[in-house]
């Protein structure tokens, strides 16, 4: 006596979730908000790990090299500028430059009447002017004034608390008196970039005088003999892949040659596994998580304490088991599946608006859109089958 | 000798030449509720059999039980201690494939409603139509003839917030018939219904009694519906006081009637006298009363006929031949002298026989009876 399929059955799930549009529309919004929680936290988590490797970002430039020792963009481990010469001879090489950073020696210290709080450190990169290294339109229109002795441009985003610049106009800005490594150090003028976890502001300036404030990088030598990241540009007609293979295999073995891809991932790879940061937006990515389960289940099982006498009459007439789960299981895929529209609707506006307001990158990609909606299935369908208990425990013999 | 059974006369278990089978038995049937301290009987060794086609009443004031057996019979509750087949299934032990497959064969009618405020009339039919897997086209047929059946017809498509509570019961209704059940247990189905409505509802019932012998067991304080009864069950404290087929009290009550000292009992007392009557059977040949022997009960023939026979001490003469409505025995239960001819089975016959003392008790009711009754037997010598 099996069912023969020829008319699609009631929809008892659909029509019991869209009966009340009151009931419907809070427990919409219920399982929105924990879309929008669980957006957020994947949003910052990209945000962040976006800024960490902004610089790389900035730069011009399709394969990357570093020394073997640099574990994070901020440590400064560096390899030999010989490197850079070889890869220069590489066919397919259009240029091959080397990116000079600073950090525990770059204290930046704002003077007034000769004297000056203790400073702050803050990333100097020291690059050839020669090579158009710098995506960033404003630097590269800029490179000329930094050409002069004791000159660099300053992020507009350094932290104003630490650096208390006028950082909005140029001449003001180049008549503040400021010390770089206990230099004197005028600025310039200003680009655009943004701090992450380990920098606070940056500064850019020529390899000269990169030179000039920080001489002893070196123990003995030149201090640009030591290079941070060398960066190679690839011929228009060569591929990428293919460059860096010869590359590769050219180069001594203290160093990674890395595409760009391969650089962002190395360096997301370690803050997120090496640091306490991915741990802590997986635990507010749970957080949300559980706020979307207790709010479908409690959705799930208002609606089952509210039909139990119907379902009593159902299990009476001789529905089985399964009929139920499978009812609770379409009423929480449908919970989900129209809980994540208006979620990521309000996801879109709250990336937009923070984005603007705080100069992270907020920017939803189909990877976290697709990790945000299977999270919001699985949520659903976890609390509906802890609400279905409720259902079973339903008793046919109480309706009499 | 007869063989005597503890079947009551009333019960109607030997009414017609077919034993239908049985949609419902239940035997010595316990049930308590609560466990340790607080465990509280409500059924006490219930029995009942209920034939294919019969329309089963059962009344009795609230908490005597008759809920908690009707839940059983319906698989709703286990079967604790005893016996209960239910379409040739026993439930004792059964397990939940059996119990979902049988509840499919199940009509069941509540109190309350218990309509999905979601669904339409019709889809809340439907769901009852769907789950026995009928064919959509023929379930939309049936599903609306239903409920133009029930004064519905216009109202197929409107949800229950648009009904009133009776027309919400009568959808009820018709999703405990579309599956076409083979038992229907139904709880105060009238009680929400005006007379004209309950009196349709009702008569639809017979109808599926009759035409589709469809069994129906409902539990009713509703006495305009009593009429349609096959069968009327009494149940007291848990215990099943009485049991009686409507039909068949009718037919004993007419033949005590017959009786010329019953003539004169209300039918009232009749029926009482009816319910202490118990089925004897026999055989071609058997004895049923032996002459000489002292007298302990009084029988009506409910079929089949008996030879009298009297022995005058030189030969055994049959002088009349008894049948159906006719009795005997009475003579010596009221001189309480021995029985005065002997009574022979001619063919398989079915007695039923009241005991000396509940005989005599009636008697005892008006003393002019016995006067009549001396009067009586003088003149028949």
């Amino acid at each position: 006596m099996l069912t023969v399929k020829r008319k699609p059955k009631t929809p008892l799930a659909w029509k019991n979730l869209t009966h009340d549009w009151r009931r419907l529309a809070v427990a919409l919004m219920g399982i929105a908000f924990a879309v929008l929680l669980m957006f957020s936290q994947v949003g910052f988590q990209n945000a962040l790990f976006d800024s960490q490797v902004k610089l790389i970002a900035d730069l011009e430039g399709d394969i990357f090299i570093v020394s073997k020792a640099k574990f994070t963009l901020a440590a400064e481990k560096r390899f030999d500028f010989v490197r850079i010469h070889q890869a220069q001879s590489c066919p397919g090489v259009l240029w091959a430059t080397p990116v000079y950073s600073e950090l525990t020696t770059s204290v930046l210290r704002k003077m007034e009447h000769g004297k000056g709080n203790l400073g702050y450190p803050i990333r100097s990169i020291g690059f050839q002017l020669d090579v158009p290294l710098f995506t960033s339109e404003e630097i590269r229109r800029q490179t000329r004034r930094l050409n002069a002795p004791g000159v660099a441009l300053i992020d507009r985003k350094s932290k104003t608390k630490k650096f208390p610049l006028p950082m909005d106009n140029d001449q003001d800005l180049s008549r503040s008196s400021v010390e770089l490594a206990s230099k004197k150090l005028t600025l310039v003028g200003t680009f655009n970039s943004g701090t992450d976890f380990a920098h606070d502001g940056n500064l850019v300036m020529s390899a000269e005088n990169f030179a000039r404030y920080f001489p002893h990088r070196k123990r003995f030598g030149d201090p640009l003999s030591v290079v941070d990241i060398g960066v190679v540009k690839v011929q228009p007609n060569y591929s990428v892949a293919d460059v860096r293979k010869v590359l590769e295999k050219t180069l001594n073995k203290d160093v990674f040659v890395l595409s760009r891809q391969e650089y962002f991932d190395k360096e997301i790879r370690f803050w997120d596994k090496s640091t306490p940061i991915g741990t802590i937006f997986l635990a507010g990515k749970i957080i949300g998580f559980v706020v979307g389960m207790v709010i479908c289940y409690q959705v799930i099982y208002s609606d089952i304490a509210d039909h139990m006498p119907e379902f009593a009459t159902l299990k009476a007439m001789g529905y089985p088991t399964r009929y139920f789960i499978g009812l609770i299981i379409v009423e929480a895929l449908l919970l989900a599946v129209v809980g994540f529209l208006p979620g990521t609707l309000a996801s879109l506006w709250l990336y937009s608006s923070l984005a603007g307001q705080t100069g992270l990158l907020m920017e939803m990609d189909r990877y976290s859109v697709g990790f945000v909606l299977a999270a919001t299935i699985a949520m659903c369908i976890a609390s509906g089958m802890l609400a279905v208990r409720k259902l079973l425990a339903a008793d046919p013999a109480s309706l009499f | 000798m007869d063989s005597q059974t503890t079947i009551p006369a009333t019960s109607g278990a030997f009414v017609g030449d077919v034993r239908l089978p049985k949609t419902v038995r239940v035997e010595n049937v316990n049930h308590f509720f609560g466990e340790g301290e607080l465990r509280k009987q409500a059924l006490y060794s219930n029995n009942l059999e209920v034939r294919r086609g019969e329309i089963v009443i059962m009344t009795g004031p609230s908490g005597s039980g008759k809920t908690t057996l009707l839940t059983l019979i319906g698989t709703l509750r286990t079967v604790q201690e005893g016996n209960l087949r239910v379409l040739g299934n026993e439930l004792l032990g059964a397990d939940r494939d059996l119990i979902v497959r049988l509840r499919k064969e199940l009509g069941f009618i509540f109190q309350a409603h218990n309509l999905f405020e979601s669904l339409t009339a019709f889809q809340n039919v439907n769901m009852a139509a769907e789950l026995v897997g009928l064919d959509p086209r023929i379930a939309e047929g049936r599903i609306k003839s239903l409920l133009t059946r029930l004064g519905l017809g216009e109202r197929v498509h409107y949800k229950p917030k648009s009904l009133s509570g009776g027309q919400k019961q009568r959808v009820a209704i018709a999703r405990g018939l579309v599956h076409k059940p083979k038992l229907i247990l139904a709880d105060e189905p009238t009680a929400a219904l005006d007379e004209k409505s309950g009196r349709e509802v009702v008569t639809l019932f017979q109808e599926l009694a009759r035409d589709e012998g469809c069994t129906i067991i409902m539990v009713t304080h509703d006495n305009r519906i009593l009429d349609v009864a096959d069968r009327i069950v009494n149940m007291v404290d848990g215990r099943i006081k009485s049991d009686v087929a409507v039909q068949e009290t009718s037919v004993i009550c007419e033949f005590l009637k017959g009786f010329p000292l019953f003539a004169d009992l209300t039918p009232n007392t009749l029926s009482e006298v009816a319910d202490k009557m118990m089925v004897h059977e026999s055989q071609p040949g058997d004895v049923v009363i032996r002459q000489g022997d002292p007298g302990e009960l009084f029988y009506l023939i409910r079929s089949g006929t008996v030879d009298v026979l009297i022995d005058d001490g030189a030969e055994q003469k049959k002088v009349a031949q008894l049948k159906e409505g006719q009795y005997f025995g009475e003579a010596a239960l009221i001189t309480d002298e021995p029985r005065n001819a002997t009574i022979v089975a001619h063919d398989r016959a079915v007695f039923y026989a009241l005991e000396k003392t509940d005989f005599r008790a009636v008697l005892d009711t008006s003393a002019t009876f016995e006067e009549e009754l001396r009067q009586a037997l003088f003149n028949r010598q």
